[in-house]
């Protein structure tokens, strides 16, 4: 083997998406219902790896995992010949691709685009639907999904099992749907997708690490729907922009003890302009259409703030036009209350008061602190300090996240000082 | 200079349930201490052994023992030929071994020399 004598070190996350393709690809030739087999196949490639690239790393690391994963597959296929198991793919004959060129780049990419489409399967419980993507297509271990979407390891287990024996019980092909069907499981697709970024961004919970990791899978694999042009429509190119401008100010929002920073106090130099480029010309591409979805007008939102250079340039009366935009086609009482504080930094609390009228703080579930927060807000710009205080109490007996109250407390002992 | 054997004995990352990250960065810190080393000039010799087969032939009748699929931990899973002055100069070099934290063991053995 030739081995390298100045080695650069080998790319981020090789294993783990170099995992995700060879499911992926092994799933293709032999069937959705061996992916269990294929997994530990595949896992014993790395153990075998990390062993003997100890000593060095191979010139093209990862021709060689794809090299190494080949002759394991043709040990599984021996094995299931002799068990006269023979796999779907192999008996369609003709019509099946020569075996190498599965392992060329756009036949790759269409394995993996495959495995995303079976996660989103109409079958499988949508909580499962995350957690399987995760380990089958981001190559996440049990652990690193628990650990990301704060589960604990035996709830994991348990959806991932379901995962599979759900997959088994309908006898799912390994396939993009066409026609209807593919209009209607790609809304799930990025549904999914878009669950799994918010995981990242919204959770602070997590260690940044984990937040950038899910966040970068998530837009991995939503380049991946927007790279195929027979996938791809103009709701997709939203999403991935809704995610560029997003993860643009990722590494601002958080500060270095993992508490949230204001809106008004982020370090706008922090933002990561070639993402907030790579949102705009994509956004470009998903208006052309004219068509809008409830991605668009988060994105627009989200470019926006984006768009302005200090806090106090941000128009207001623009991202509340596309706020109301979005809640006409999708209504929701987070839009409501998103309004509402939209309309307190506009200096209109009368006219936030009127939005929040129509919020019930029950539809807001776990999250209906944000209500009592808004109306801390409110309270404290008309003066009511009084109010506003009993608002922050309330607000604070019900939030559960960690960094929100310490956010809240802030907050509250802001309106004790102006009271004194 | 002496020569010494370190010996590697335990850490199984198929039970560990490593994931691929895991493994990958797992593998970066042999390689770093493999680096160290060479930099250093102290590696005689060195590798990885397989543990997917593993054979013992024993007694007089050389009876013949499969042993694949043992607990790794009874297996010897690699070792490294190392010039140190000493035995605390050996001990110093097996201090970078990856994988303590998975109960793997390193044992130190200096190598026999023969006079003439």
């Amino acid at each position: 083997m030739n081995r390298k004598e100045d080695t650069e070190p080998i790319i981020d996350h090789l294993f783990r998406h170099q995992f995700g393709k060879m499911v992926s690809i092994l799933c293709r030739i032999f069937g959705l219902e061996h992916l269990e087999t294929i997994e530990d196949a595949i896992q014993d490639t790395f153990i075998k790896a990390s062993a003997s690239w100890r000593e060095g790393i191979p010139d093209n690391p990862e021709a060689w995992l794809t090299t190494a994963a080949k002759n394991r597959t043709i040990d599984l296929f021996r094995k299931l010949k002799s068990e006269k198991e023979r796999s779907k793919y192999v008996q369609s004959g003709a019509s099946t691709i020569a075996f190498s060129e599965l392992f060329l780049d756009h036949e790759i990419a269409d394995s993996q685009l495959r495995m995303i489409f079976t996660a989103c399967h109409p079958a499988l419980d949508p909580r499962d639907q995350i957690a399987f993507a995760l380990k089958t297509i981001a190559g996440f271990s049990q652990k690193e999904i628990a650990a990301a979407l704060l589960f604990k390891n035996e709830t994991i287990k348990k959806r991932l099992s379901r995962a599979r024996a759900s997959i088994k019980k309908e006898d799912m092909a390994f396939e993009i749907p066409q026609g209807v069907d593919l209009k209607k499981r790609r809304i799930r697709v990025l549904e999914v997708l878009y669950l799994l970024f918010n995981e990242g961004f919204h959770s602070t919970k997590k260690d940044m690490i984990v937040r950038q990791e899910l966040c970068g899978e998530a837009m991995r694999l939503c380049k991946m729907l927007v790279d195929h042009p027979k996938i791809c429509d103009s709701e997709t190119q939203a999403l991935f922009a809704l995610m560029c401008f997003h993860s643009a100010r990722l590494d601002s929002k958080i500060d270095d003890f993992n508490e949230i920073i204001d809106l008004r106090l982020q370090d706008r130099s922090k933002w990561y302009f070639p993402l907030i480029v790579a949102g705009n010309s994509m956004m470009i591409k998903a208006t052309m259409s004219g068509v809008y979805s409830p991605y668009h007008y988060e994105a627009a939102i989200a470019s926006e703030h984006l768009m302005a250079k200090k806090f106090e340039n941000t128009n207001w009366k623009k991202i509340l036009f596309w706020y109301e935009k979005l809640q006409a086609i999708s209504p929701s009482p987070f839009n409501l209350l998103n309004m509402a504080v939209v309309n307190l930094q506009r200096n209109k609390p009368e006219l936030a008061k009127a939005i929040m009228e129509r919020v019930k703080p029950q539809e807001l579930g776990q999250r209906n602190y944000l209500y009592y927060g808004c109306m801390a807000q409110y309270y404290k710009a008309i003066k009511d300090y009084k109010q506003a205080l009993s608002c922050y109490d309330q607000a604070l007996s019900t939030v559960q996240n960690d960094s929100e109250r310490k956010y809240l407390e802030k907050k509250r002992n802001k309106i004790q000082l102006l009271m004194e | 200079m002496k020569k010494f054997m370190l010996i590697f004995l335990g850490a199984d990352y198929q039970k560990e349930g490593l994931s691929p990250d895991e493994m990958q960065a797992r593998m970066g810190k042999w390689f770093a201490w493999n680096q160290k080393m060479q930099e250093a000039g102290v590696v005689v010799d060195g590798h990885a052994l397989e543990s997917e087969t593993v054979r013992q032939v024993s007694g007089p009748d050389r009876t013949v023992t499969d042993r694949a699929g043992s607990e790794i931990k009874e297996l010897v899973g690699g070792y490294y030929i190392v010039k140190a002055e000493d035995l605390d100069g050996a001990m110093k070099i097996a201090e970078d071994f990856p994988d303590y934290d998975l109960g793997g063991t390193v044992e130190i053995r200096q190598v026999m020399v023969f006079e003439q």
